[in-house]
């Protein structure tokens, strides 16, 4: 096992320099000049566009400023964005934090329910449940993350335009007096309800699909039977032997969605203005400045590629079958 | 064994949800919030500073303008007419000697920084020395270069004697600039300073707290009484990025004010009785430059073509489609000079009224050939002139922007069917304005200048031969001359009319540049918020924030 996580970390770290190079490429080139915005700001002071351009490698060719941000991701902690001088890794920390909490409790709750529904689901194969479970799936597999969210904002408008109550905040993770304590986080989680649940939509669909699909395989197999004609209870058949067998495939899947989801729920987090890694990313690549989109390139480049082997090694812990060698 | 998983998979939960909570937990000491007796203002805007320092590379934006502008306070501030009026200073600063310009302004007793300490001629001569300093990154020093001393008059810690190298016609904005504290930024590096907070404030609020990615709260000053002070307690900018979901916290009421772009949801709140739309034109203006250098199309440096290209063009057509819903009757620039509002505007430019008509038979009578006869809808013929070929050209502006998408679409649309082609090239800003813009090789350019009352001073700068900003590479040597006087004429009136007379006489000629409209500005209020109204400058609706009332 250590030799395989070993070897997978070492194959990881060549896909994460070279993605690290083609991406710092593409906005280095693609997003064009991140001086653009000055050079049409009336009475600017070009000597000092030009001593920016020196100071920060512009002029340099691609693979020299590629190795300028190398020595300052690994010496100075990512440095500092290019022409605010901000330092990126506070800002990241602070962005990671905010997706954190939002992923954490849509994929909790996500898996939660689409269990319960997947669960139902195949137990009770062809029932007017497992048709409504079905057709919710592919309805929120369907459903755009934008449109949705959009949806919701304008409903929380019309309710309070009719009633006078703001049932959810439209935007942002907090109100303009979010009080202290427990009463913070209370407004927090009061901010997060609209984009949990449009993020938890999508999953439950995806993830409701998985578990049922699992369940179905794993109740007609043929240790379940085996289990049945011992004797046991149904609910120690389905509990002990089908339901956490069942859970095996469904596991992987949580694992890489959720390690995709921390580089940010870029589209939520965009329509409800969420300061998360998402709309960190959107903002970076509007500016055209390379060093925060590589540093936040690398943190989930990273988390996809650390959850990526823990549902390798999930797996692997979970079905005795399964050996890496 | 079930029950041992139970309690597993439940303390699992409980602790993946203390988790989040801890997360969650952080930013409260930022937080700050205190109990208002004269009222909060939730100000939604679209953008977040990224720090606090003003003018500087990187960061000369509006979002920092709408929070410094009232912590670092002017002599002067230009008001709702963009006219200057006294804030910090007795009066309006004087020229008391024209060779070497010399100006002396006085700032009143009562200007005292929020800790106690009095605004002198010393924070003004340290505001100097900011600004001139070439370690700092600010993004502009012209007029602080120009500067030769700074001192006090007498003995009066209160009066500032600025003497000026030249002649430098914008003074009165120099002068008025909100001066940084001496005290507070002695022997600092500026360049790593009001990143994060700004300690101390000479106008009607101070910095209270900021939580990234959230919102700024400024407080009310109690120390201010230079003018009239705040009547609110404080003010909150909240950063909301997307469009729809600001528009929607506006009409939830999770704010009370907003400065929108000129957007089609705004149309919604002009019918809104629970909110004032207040509109103006700004001093933004959009313009279609015409390349004269060696990469633009040859065509374009025959005055005639130019001349075809702007009666082909309806601007007031162009004006009216897009903005028919929000700005009802916005008219078509008719100056690169004046904006509609100023009194010094002269419409030189309706001399090239649309005529379709009028394109063919200038075109014709040059010789060219290949086009059309008459204006025709779903023309596919183009003209050809003598030695510059087809009249086809590049057409660069920047993609994702609907109101200019549209404008290309209607202009293309006239300008075809008189047998003139116009090929788009739109792009990301980064690349239009960082790479396109500079290197000459395109053909037309739309695009905006974001100007302010005295930009045309510096007009220059866009139109005179070699100007830092000419990337027409237009070159007029007699009209050069009128806009270098310009720059060192010290009366507004003179300099007025210079600038139309050489607008008339030569730019109208010439064509470099053709001016489509001046870019409509906006604030919306909740009518339970009285008192903001747009201010057409940047000094934004926050100019009088001491007559807001909620």
């Amino acid at each position: 096992m250590l030799t395989y996580i070993v070897r997978r970390l070492l194959y990881s770290s060549v896909v994460l320099v070279a993605a690290s190079f083609l991406v710092f490429l593409f906005v280095a080139k693609g997003a064009g000049d991140p001086l653009a915005p000055l050079r049409i700001t009336p009475r600017i002071d070009k000597a000092g566009l030009e001593r920016i351009a020196e100071e920060k490698h512009l002029n340099d060719s691609i693979f020299v400023r590629y190795g300028y941000w190398v020595k300052d991701a690994v010496t100075n902690q990512f440095g500092t964005t290019l022409l605010t001088n901000k330092p990126i890794l506070p800002d990241l920390w602070r962005v990671m934090k905010n997706t954190l909490q939002l992923v954490v409790v849509s994929e909790l709750l996500a898996v939660l329910i689409a269990i319960a529904i997947g669960v139902y689901s195949a137990l009770r194969q062809y029932s007017f449940f497992d048709y409504a479970a079905t057709t919710f799936s592919f309805l929120g597999l369907a459903t755009p993350v934008f449109w949705l969210g959009l949806m919701l904002q304008v409903l929380v408008v019309q309710i309070y335009l009719w009633t006078g109550h703001r049932i959810f905040p439209i935007a942002n993770l907090n109100s303009a007096d979010p009080g202290h304590g427990i009463s913070f986080v209370l407004d927090r989680a009061h901010h997060l309800v609209m984009p949990v649940m449009v993020l938890m939509v999508a999953s439950i669909a995806q993830y409701s699909r998985f578990m049922r699909a699992s369940m179905l395989e794993v109740v007609n197999s043929d240790y379940v039977r085996t289990a049945r004609a011992k004797g046991l209870l149904e609910r120690q058949v389905t509990m002990r032997h089908a339901f956490r067998n069942a859970l095996i495939p469904l596991v992987t899947v949580v694992a890489l969605n959720f390690g995709g989801l921390l580089g940010g729920a870029i589209v939520t987090e965009t329509v409800f203005s969420l300061d998360g890694m998402g709309l960190y990313f959107i903002n970076a690549l509007n500016t055209a400045d390379p060093y925060p989109v590589m540093a936040w390139l690398m943190v989930t480049a990273s988390t996809i590629i650390v959850f990526n082997l823990i549902a390798d090694i999930l797996y692997g812990i979970l079905d005795p079958r399964v050996r890496y060698d | 064994m079930e029950g041992v998983m139970r309690r597993s998979s439940i303390a699992l939960l409980v602790g993946a949800l203390a988790i989040v909570a801890s997360l969650a937990v952080g930013p409260v000491a930022s937080a700050k919030p205190q109990r208002a007796q004269g009222g909060t203002v939730v100000f939604i805007h679209d953008q977040e500073p990224p720090n606090l320092q003003g003018p500087w590379v990187g960061n000369n934006l509006y979002a920092t303008a709408l929070v410094t502008n009232n912590i670092w306070y002017g002599c002067q501030i230009y008001n709702d007419k963009a006219d200057f009026v006294p804030r910090l200073c007795v009066d309006k600063p004087k020229i008391v000697k024209e060779k070497p310009l010399t100006i002396q302004f006085e700032y009143k007793k009562e200007a005292v920084w929020s800790d106690g300490k009095p605004v002198t001629w010393k924070d003004f001569w340290a505001t100097w020395q900011v600004f001139i300093n070439p370690k700092n990154n600010v993004v502009s020093r012209t007029g602080w270069e120009d500067i030769k001393s700074v001192s006090r008059v007498g003995t009066n810690d209160k009066k500032v004697q600025v003497v000026f190298k030249t002649q430098f016609a914008d003074w009165e904005s120099v002068v008025s600039t909100g001066p940084y504290a001496e005290h507070i930024i002695r022997g600092k590096d500026m360049n790593q300073m009001f990143l994060n907070d700004i300690p101390v404030s000479s106008g009607p609020w101070k910095f209270q707290s900021w939580q990234k990615g959230v919102q700024i709260t400024v407080v009310k000053n109690n120390a201010f009484k230079a003018y009239k002070p705040m009547q609110l307690d404080r003010v909150v900018f909240r950063y909301i990025l997307d469009t729809n979901a600001r528009f929607q916290a506006l009409k939830a009421g999770e704010g009370q004010v907003m400065e929108p772009q000129p957007q089609l949801q705004i149309a919604d709140f002009l019918k809104d009785k629970n909110f004032v739309v207040d509109q103006k034109v700004g001093y933004a203006w959009e313009h279609i430059d015409i390349q004269f250098g060696p990469k633009g199309h040859p065509a374009l440096k025959q005055p005639y073509i130019r001349q075809a290209l702007i009666t082909g063009i309806n601007r007031p057509q162009v004006a009216a489609a897009l903005y028919k819903d929000i700005a009802p009757g916005l008219p078509a620039l008719q100056s690169h000079m004046f904006k509609p509002f100023e009194k010094d505007y002269r419409p030189n430019w309706k001399v090239y009224p649309f005529s379709q008509k009028k394109v063919i038979e200038i075109l014709k009578s040059h010789g060219c050939t290949g086009g059309p006869d008459k204006p025709t809808p779903n023309n596919q013929n183009i003209f050809s002139c003598p030695g510059v070929g087809k009249l086809s050209f590049r057409f660069v502006t920047t993609a994702g922007n609907q109101l200019r998408a549209l404008t290309f679409e209607i202009i293309q649309r006239q300008l075809k069917s008189v047998g003139i082609e116009l090929v788009p090239r739109f792009g990301t800003g980064g690349f239009v304005f960082g790479t396109v813009l500079p290197s000459g090789d395109w053909d037309l350019f739309m695009f905006t200048w974001v100007g302010g009352p005295t930009s045309n001073i510096t007009a220059k700068d866009f139109y005179g031969c070699g100007g830092d900003q000419n990337y027409m590479n237009y070159c007029n040597r007699k009209l050069t001359n009128i806009l270098n006087k310009v720059a060192v004429t010290l009366s507004a009136d003179e300099r007025a009319k210079l600038l139309n007379e050489a607008e008339a006489k030569y730019m109208v000629k010439d064509v470099p540049s053709i001016p489509m409209y001046a870019r409509p500005i906006y604030v919306i209020h909740s009518v339970k918020v009285k008192g903001p109204v747009v201010n057409p400058t940047q000094e934004g609706s926050p100019w009088n924030v001491s007559d807001w009332v909620a």
